[in-house]
């Protein structure tokens, strides 16, 4: 019977990590991992100017 | 025999000299405003008091305001920073994760109740139920409704905890909100800026730690003593802009001799913050002294809202603090208006100016 293990939040990364695994006798048979969160950056940009995009893609990530 | 000091430094983290402790808490009673006089009652209440617990929340952030904390660059201020405060909860630090992470974080907050200060980075999203952000399989936004009320105090760390910041920008496609907007029924102190500079965050705590209440707030739930003052006010440009002398276009003429870039889009006249004084990376650097406008990160209305390269919209007009040298090249006599620019020297200079900024902070009426 598989079991499933669940690690959410997973620590000491930039931003919202979730990871699923399903075990089955000892040994991982199928795994996920999720980001658990969603600014939006696609539609942010839709319709500005070009030149000031890296204003805004610039911060998906400040590590 | 050693002379007794004022000062008990027993306390003081191992690995920091007292001279460069000292240097430490005077810089950062010039942040707050206070007179130098002040350092050795910040250096008390740092080495005598229990550190204070934090409880840093991640909610729609990208973790850059906890990087400025981290990457100070002298890494004996670094140590310093962990050792004021007792960074009990961060997700971004913490070595267990899943199940402990929560527990860990659940006991913190049951253990510290009425004592820790919740600092929050990033936005919450409430469109659709919250589920823009989840931790644990719950929206972030339930997670600070139920940690809010134990804080003793609460901070919101960089814009988008502040006022939304770059998430919130249109067309908001999650609801991004700032913390004060669902904590409406008790202080939140804002510190805005993408990222905000490390100090103003520590010279917050400092004195909440120091003083055992909020420093001064302005509408917008800022600290008066870094967010007083408008960044054209004491932008080492400013004769520039007075004289009328523009950049035109990156990599002019004007450009390329330092002269105001008003007209290439800065956004100082209308965003209050101390950039110009304090300054990034403690070697002095600022986006307009390297050259590229202020963008107004830290101002709602103003940063990720604006056209990036279109003029300010002055709404406040104000004379500089002071007058820089408007030509570098003067001669002797050159100059009338000869006070010490305040970008020429990083360090004494930067704390005799947040002095006297932070007292003429005091007749600074509401913005």
């Amino acid at each position: 019977m598989a079991r499933r293990i669940t690690i959410d939040p997973v620590t000491r990364i930039e931003g919202h990590l979730r990871i699923d695994c399903e075990v089955d006798n000892g040994r991982i048979t199928n795994a996920w991992s999720s980001g658990q969160m969603w600014r939006g950056f696609e539609l942010i940009l839709q319709g500005r100017d070009p030149l000031e995009a890296w204003l805004y893609t610039q911060r998906f990530c400040g590590v | 025999m050693a002379k007794k000091r004022a000062v008990n430094l027993s306390g003081v983290p191992p690995g920091i000299s007292r001279r460069d402790f000292i240097k430490f808490c005077s810089i950062m009673a010039a942040g707050m405003g206070l007179p130098p006089a002040f350092a050795p009652r910040i250096a008390a209440a740092i080495t005598a008091s229990k550190r204070p617990p934090v409880v840093w929340l991640s909610a729609q952030e990208c973790t850059g305001c906890t990087e400025t904390l981290l990457r100070t660059d002298h890494p004996a201020f670094a140590d310093l920073i962990l050792d004021l405060i007792s960074l009990d909860y961060s997700e971004t630090l913490n070595s267990g994760a899943g199940h402990q992470s929560e527990a860990w974080r659940k006991e913190i907050v049951s253990d510290n109740e009425g004592k820790f200060i919740l600092v929050c980075e990033g936005s919450f999203p409430v469109k659709d139920g919250g589920i823009y952000c989840q931790i644990a399989g719950r929206p972030v936004v339930e997670i600070l409704r139920e940690t809010a009320p134990k804080a003793a105090a609460i901070i919101a760390i960089g814009s988008c905890a502040s006022w939304g910041g770059v998430p919130s920008a249109s067309p908001n496609p999650t609801g991004a909100t700032a913390v004060d907007r669902i904590i409406v029924d008790r202080p939140v102190i804002n510190i805005p800026g993408c990222p905000p500079n490390p100090y103003n965050f520590l010279s917050t705590v400092l004195y909440y730690v120091t003083f055992k209440k909020l420093p001064d707030l302005d509408s917008r739930g800022r600290p008066r003593f870094a967010y007083g003052r408008l960044i054209h006010e004491n932008c080492e440009r400013r004769p520039h802009f007075d004289a009328g002398r523009f950049a035109e276009q990156f990599g002019d003429d004007g450009h390329r001799k330092g002269w105001c870039l008003y007209k290439l889009g800065c956004k100082g006249p209308e965003t209050f913050n101390n950039c110009p004084t304090l300054r990034y990376n403690d070697v002095g650097v600022w986006p307009v002294n390297v050259g590229h406008p202020c963008f107004g990160c830290s101002e709602q209305g103003v940063g990720f809202d604006e056209p990036l390269f279109s003029p300010a919209r002055p709404t406040y007009i104000t004379p500089p603090t002071q007058f820089a040298k408007a030509r570098p090249d003067g001669g002797a006599g050159g100059s009338t208006l000869a006070a010490a620019g305040v970008g020429a020297v990083v360090g004494a200079a930067a704390v005799a100016a947040g002095v006297s900024l932070g007292k003429k902070d005091k007749d600074h009426g509401e913005e």
